[in-house]
């Protein structure tokens, strides 16, 4: 464990973990909505979609979180175009418009001089360059995302239990799911860093999957995902500290094990 | 006219272009037939969610430095029977649990892919393919696995479209509905082995779903779809590949062929959108 | 002495605990018509899935033409609801009907032709031969009714089961309908119908089963739907109108 032992020392490491953390409070909390609202293809499907953006404001000098977001919705906005279609069903033009965004990414990336290392930071993460700067702007907008989802907290409950009811109560549900869609997409983006955007989605469902099997009220939920979230990181920057393994991906698996820990537990308490 | 077709033809005079060529054809006719089942069968989600669940396989044959062949084939075929359980399955919520598989088979792949020593660039490999390093014997692999994939759904083309359509007429004639399905999804484990060393896990999805959708669009009947599909891939891949070598050689301007061969497709697809709008509001 | 095209004894049917179906015991002859009776959910739809095979029968036996059904297959031709079908799919009325051909043909095989001119016929017997061309979404709701009527007729079964062949059907696809089940009658071809419209019922079929779970009759179709009955199955549905005859509402 020697790895382990000196990496702590490593300021890189140390940044590291509380990038990791910071994430996984985040990303585990906002997990807790992806689950409620049914979500995990949009996540599986925006994490794809984010990535050119991603790439190009990289290129370009843009800010991440606005490059991506908006190739987000320059996506969505193309699968409604063509989602009009009656002879294609709506996963089959989600794929095409996913697999070409990507493709997209992929292509401005390779024009790059350093581009398998930048393409793999983008795709798995690369937890351990981040700055104090990138560490400044995680925990800033994680606080935007935790006060969102609280100021907005009783609405969202509604919107995801009772649509129905909640228009009828004269909510502009249109308006609650975009901002909900908006909070999820901010929330991945801000995972690319320290998971990259393949695995972002093992961080905004997992832990919360993980968190559902202990408690049932929604509060308590995203309490328990960010914990798990959190410790997810720090677990998985231990073992690829200890192991020598990618960071990003150790830190998903991290997040698996907890949830088949999990899902052993509740056998166990029947 | 001489400068059009120097660029079009001259980068195949080179050996390694030529092959990459012919690769994509060989995906392109399995892609085709293949991917237009699978629209008819509205299985684009499965197929999207098989590119994370091969990649461990994969991952694993690269780094031990096996075959290739023979580890992606089992973790595809694996993958595929577990997809397959997972979304029959009422009681799992799908889409958690696709979510789950994605992000787990997906991280695991990683890890072990970065246990070797080549990390960012072994990655790169596995996700998104070489295209230009195929070589002679890959070829003939490829060929092999593209002409038994083909070869089972044109020898089952009948059967496959009936359970397509008809599910209930299907069983009620006494066809076995659900080991035809299993067949449909062992030759997409197939596909995936012959696309891997090629194009990648995350690009071969294109080569599986927007060919046959660009064609469903525009084609008449099932088997001018497949064809329709097959030659907007060869096609696709030929002017992308160009694109790709004159960008290098003349520009010094370097772009992954496989991509853009997937972007040549996806613009062709929205073009062809468009014109079948126009069409139909001009009809 | 030849084979009862269908014998039922006993049969109750249905997935898990709860049987969909439960003990129904009769037989239709060859040329014979039976009307399954019931309000929606009664289990018609079941106990015709039973005697394809495609439901497991949790008690009794079926005997397809003195045979167990999975031995029976191509002779028994099943009717679906034309508006279970994807509208969509890219497929020809004669294609549809040439499905018809498909167990006949066999495995590896193109349908040859033979097969086409027996579907070609099928489909003039409907009065769609125009409509050969035409994709089968294209069609109306009749049309496509008579299409699937088509491609079992194009198989030469010996029994045809059909769920619901009436329903959101024109007059004139009706009386097409009517027309082909009294021919496959006198070709001697047994016919089961599930169906909700009882003036169809007493048109088309000779005997009748009611069904609301249980059993409540089956025989001769006068015999069987008697206002009594009706309501016994229907309960509050079944209403009597002036003159004796009854309308379900169910």
């Amino acid at each position: 464990m020697n790895g382990l032992a000196d990496s702590l020392g490593s300021p890189f490491f140390q940044r590291a973990l509380v990038e990791a953390v910071l994430v996984g409070v985040v990303a585990g909390a906002v997990g807790v909505h992806v689950l409620l609202r049914r979500l995990p293809f949009f996540v599986v499907a925006m994490s794809h979609a984010t990535f050119p953006g991603v790439v190009i404001a990289s290129v370009v000098g843009f800010n991440l979180f606005l490059g991506g977001s908006a190739f987000g919705l320059l996506v969505v906005l193309a699968v409604v175009a063509l989602g009009a279609s009656k002879v294609l069903d709506d996963a089959t033009v989600i794929g095409v418009v996913l697999a070409g965004s990507f493709a997209l990414g992929v292509l401005v990336l390779s024009a790059r001089p350093s581009s398998s290392r930048d393409l793999s930071a983008f795709l798995v993460g690369s937890v351990l360059t981040v700055t104090r700067a990138d560490l400044l702007t995680t925990a800033a907008v994680g606080a935007v995302l935790l006060a969102a989802l609280a100021a907005l907290h009783k609405e969202l409950i509604l919107g995801a239990f009772d649509p129905e009811g909640a228009a009828a109560a004269g909510y502009r549900t249109a308006l609650l799911d975009t901002a909900l869609l908006a909070i999820v997409t901010v929330a991945l983006v801000s995972a690319v860093p320290a998971v990259g955007t393949l695995l972002a989605v093992a961080l905004l469902t997992v832990p919360a999957l993980a968190a559902r099997l202990w408690v049932d009220r929604v509060v308590p939920a995203m309490v328990l995902a960010a914990a798990i979230g959190a410790a997810s990181g720090i677990a998985g920057l231990c073992l690829s500290a200890a192991f020598g393994i990618a960071a990003g991906g150790a830190i998903a698996l991290s997040a698996s094990g907890a949830f088949v820990l999990s899902a052993a537990g509740a056998r166990i308490r029947r | 006219m001489a400068g059009l077709r120097r660029l079009l033809l001259d980068p195949f005079a080179v050996p390694f272009m030529a092959r990459a060529l012919v690769v994509v054809v060989l995906l392109g006719i399995l892609g085709g037939v293949l991917g237009v089942h699978l629209l008819l069968r509205r299985k684009a989600f499965v197929t999207e969610a098989l590119q994370h669940t091969v990649f461990p396989g994969v991952a694993v044959a690269f780094v031990a430095g096996q075959s290739l062949l023979v580890g992606a084939e089992v973790a595809a075929a694996v993958s595929v029977v577990l997809l397959h359980v997972l979304t029959r399955d009422d009681r799992v919520d799908t889409d958690s649990a696709l979510a789950l598989l994605v992000a787990t088979f997906f991280a695991l792949g990683v890890v072990v892919v970065s246990r070797s020593d080549s990390f960012q660039s072994s990655l790169t490999a596995l996700l998104f393919g070489r295209i230009l390093a195929v070589d002679a014997r890959q070829i003939a692999e490829t060929a092999l696995l593209v002409v038994a994939g083909a070869g089972v759904l044109v020898a089952l083309h009948k059967e496959l479209l009936l359970r397509a359509f008809d599910p209930a007429g299907g069983a009620a004639l006494g066809y076995p509905v659900r080991r035809l399905d299993l067949v449909l999804d062992l030759v997409v484990a197939l596909a995936v082995v012959a696309a891997v060393r090629a194009v990648g896990t995350v690009l071969l999805v294109a080569f599986l779903v927007t060919p046959a959708a660009a064609a469903r669009l525009w084609c008449r009947g099932v088997p001018a779809m497949m064809v329709g599909a097959a030659a907007l891939t060869a096609l696709c891949g030929w002017l992308g590949l160009a694109a790709s070598y004159q960008a290098s050689v003349h520009h010094g301007l370097r772009l992954a062929p496989g991509a853009l061969v997937v972007v040549a497709i996806t613009a062709a697809f929205l073009v062809i959108a468009a014109a079948t709008r126009v069409r139909a509001a001009l009809r | 002495m030849t084979a009862a095209a269908l014998v039922l004894r006993g049969v109750t049917a249905g997935y898990g605990r709860e049987p969909a179906v439960e003990d129904v015991t009769g037989r239709v002859e060859q040329g014979g018509s039976l009307a399954l009776v019931g309000p929606n959910g009664a289990g018609k739809s079941t106990l015709i899935k039973a005697v394809l095979g495609l439901v497991p029968l949790l008690q009794g036996t079926v005997e397809v033409l003195g045979r167990p059904p999975a031995q029976a297959r191509g002779q028994v031709a099943y009717v679906p609801q034309a508006e279970a079908l994807d509208r969509s799919f890219p497929i020809t009325a004669l294609q549809v009907v040439l499905m018809g051909r498909y167990r006949t043909v066999g495995w590896l095989r193109r349908p040859g032709p033979a097969d086409k001119a027996l579907a070609a016929e099928a489909l003039e017997r409907v009065g769609l031969a125009g409509r050969a061309a035409s994709r089968f979404g294209t069609l109306s709701g009749g049309q496509r009714q008579r299409v699937l009527m088509a491609r079992a007729v194009a198989q030469q079964a010996r029994l045809l089961l059909l769920d619901e062949p009436f329903t959101g059907v024109d007059t004139t696809s009706t009386d097409v309908l009517l027309e082909v089940l009294d021919g496959l009658r006198a070709d001697g071809v047994a016919v089961v119908m599930a169906t909700h419209d009882l003036s169809v019922a007493h048109l088309a079929c000779g005997d009748a089963c009611l069904i609301n779970r249980r059993q409540v009759a089956f025989g001769p179709i006068q015999e069987a739907l008697t206002a009594e009955r009706l309501r016994e199955t229907y309960g509050a549905g079944a209403v009597v109108l002036a003159g004796g005859s009854t309308i379900v509402t169910a």
